[in-house]
């Protein structure tokens, strides 16, 4: 072990566990405005990055370009499963009837994507994805500083939209309370769609550095949807802040027991570390001790 | 009782929970430009009934006429479009958000900016706290100057009809007294209030109607003082006789429904 390295991979912790945040950050909108645990979120990062996949494979367009086409069209996909499956749970079961409906929808999703595309695995490829730029001694992959670049456009973008515009203010008010924002005019329902879409949307990108930096199959998504979910409940539930700090953190504790003790013991840190945080504090990092009724 | 002239009616409303009615067949009428005070024990519908207004619960029979519009099936957002407004029993502030944020959502229907400045400036005047406190995250205000900040917000759509749900809960007397000062400013300002009270010898005392509710149905319905000055009413409900002599009987001449 020396200096190098481990600067190395805080460096490469902090780069992809931004892309991982983006991610969370959209289950954790998802759950915070509609009281949903969205365990399609995985699939959803696997259709992403399939869907990369053809437009880079069959027609030729590059990886962040393809973005153009992905995310409205994950986004268009979200809203329509809110509208088929979600929008149809009520009452006090609703946070565990979500756990089973968005399974449900995750294991069709999985089960077309492997009648199309097979379970062998593939991966994303394009000039950048192979190449690294040396920064004071430091190999970085372009990827990863590409994927960083997006994530931080991404969620500037999402920070711009949740703070600075009228619609971010109804989401916000969603968040805190829905009774309360019905109350002064916000259509409740809609914020919802729009953000099961949004949440959904995210994944596009986040599928697409995924796809570029490991080999994946349909399979792959259950590796990726516990990590979100842990991220989310390190972070907070709700909390889109915590999402992002957890998101960066989870990667980087990886990344730095990996190189300090060995691969073997970086999940077992990680979770170490989960457990501790929330025995001190249930409720997540930035979470909100509350109740949730219904 | 009804009447399609009638500012807000209730016709024959029935509405509940699950399996259950908690509202048999109500029957009343609010007065434009007043302010009425619906009193009654715990759970006898209370709350429930200004549910049914504001859109939060569609009732299961009956109908609610608001300047003669049916308001049953509406949701909230189209009755707020009306000009009702409710103000909820448990604060409805949105806690991570400034004073200021709180406010202006009160105007979220309000798609022009300029009259939603306008508006703000009006109800700064009116409530100095939401200058004072302007970029203060709302949760770190005490529960009497969040209950302000609250009526502020209702303020800001100008509604004709203010809803309050128990808008005393929670306040310390002094608090109290501030409070119930503001419900009649905003009477005084043109809007007609109703209003559900658990304090009910202060609410009946500036309310210019009164309706005591009772295991879901409208016990006695009259003028506050009316309400206030019943024997019964006052035994039951206000802790003993307001007065220390027996009211006068036109003074207990009200309007009684089974």
């Amino acid at each position: 072990m020396n200096g190098t390295a481990v600067l190395h991979s805080i460096i490469d912790g902090v780069l992809t566990g931004s892309v991982y945040a983006l991610m969370a950050t959209g289950l954790t909108l998802i759950f915070g405005v509609m009281n949903i645990i969205n365990v399609a979120q995985g699939i959803f990062v696997i259709l992403g990055a399939y869907l990369s996949y053809a437009l880079s494979v069959h027609l030729g367009i590059d990886l962040f370009v393809g973005l153009a086409i992905t995310i409205p069209t994950l986004f268009v996909v979200g809203v329509v499963v809110e509208r088929l499956f979600l929008t149809r749970i009520k009452g006090p079961e609703r946070v565990v009837m979500s756990i089973l409906v968005t399974y449900a929808v995750s294991l069709v999703i999985e089960g077309v994507l492997n009648m199309v595309f097979s379970t062998n695995y593939v991966e994303l490829h394009a000039w950048y994805v192979d190449r690294s730029v040396k920064v004071f001694g430091i190999y970085l992959p372009y990827i990863y500083l590409l994927g960083f670049a997006m994530a931080v456009v991404l969620l500037t973008a999402l920070y711009v939209m949740l703070y600075r515009t009228r619609f971010g203010s109804s989401v916000r008010a969603s968040l805190a309370d829905q009774t309360s924002a019905a109350l002064v005019g916000i259509n409740v329902k809609r914020v919802s769609t729009v953000c099961f879409g949004l949440g959904v949307a995210v994944t596009a990108a986040g599928g697409m550095i995924y796809g570029a930096t490991n080999a994946f199959n349909a399979s792959s998504s259950y590796d990726l949807i516990s990590r979100l979910l842990v991220i989310i409940v390190l972070g907070g539930m709700g909390s889109i802040g915590g999402a992002l700090v957890a998101g960066i953190m989870m990667v980087t504790i990886e990344d730095l027991v990996s190189v300090v003790w060995g691969p073997v013991w970086s999940n077992l840190a990680f979770f170490l570390i989960l457990v501790v945080v929330l025995s001190l504090r249930p409720q997540g990092l930035f979470g909100k001790q509350t109740v949730r009724v219904a | 009782m009804t009447s399609t002239t009638a500012f807000l009616s209730f016709d024959d409303v029935v509405a509940g929970y699950g399996g259950g009615d908690v509202l048999k067949r109500v029957n009343f009428v609010v007065q434009e430009g007043g302010v009425t005070c619906i009193v009654g024990p715990n759970g006898s519908g209370k709350s429930t009934l200004l549910k049914t207004v504001s859109g939060l619960l569609r009732p299961r029979l009956g109908q609610i006429l608001f300047k003669g519009t049916p308001l049953v099936g509406k949701t909230p957002r189209e009755i707020l479009k009306m000009g009702i407004v409710q103000v909820p029993q448990q604060h409805s502030l949105f806690k991570e958000m400034t004073v200021e944020e709180n406010v202006s959502l009160g105007a979220f229907l309000v798609r022009d900016r300029s009259e939603v400045s306008r508006r703000l400036e009006s109800v700064r005047e009116i409530f100095p706290i939401v200058t004072a406190r302007a970029k203060d995250k709302a949760g770190s205000l005490s529960g009497g100057q969040q209950r302000l900040v609250e009526f502020a917000r209702c303020l800001m759509l100008e509604p004709e009809l203010v809803v309050l749900d128990e808008p005393s809960m929670g306040l310390d007397p002094k608090t109290l007294r501030s409070m119930f000062h503001t419900v009649k400013l905003m009477n005084e300002m043109g809007r007609t209030v109703l209003l559900v009270e658990q304090n009910a010898r202060q609410a009946l005392k500036m309310s210019h109607h009164g309706v005591v509710l009772e295991n879901g149905q409208v016990r006695l319905s009259g003028t506050g003082k009316e309400v206030l000055n019943n024997p019964e009413i006052g035994a039951l409900y206000l802790g003993g006789t307001f007065h220390s002599k027996p009211p006068a009987p036109e003074d207990t001449a009200m309007k009684e429904t089974d």
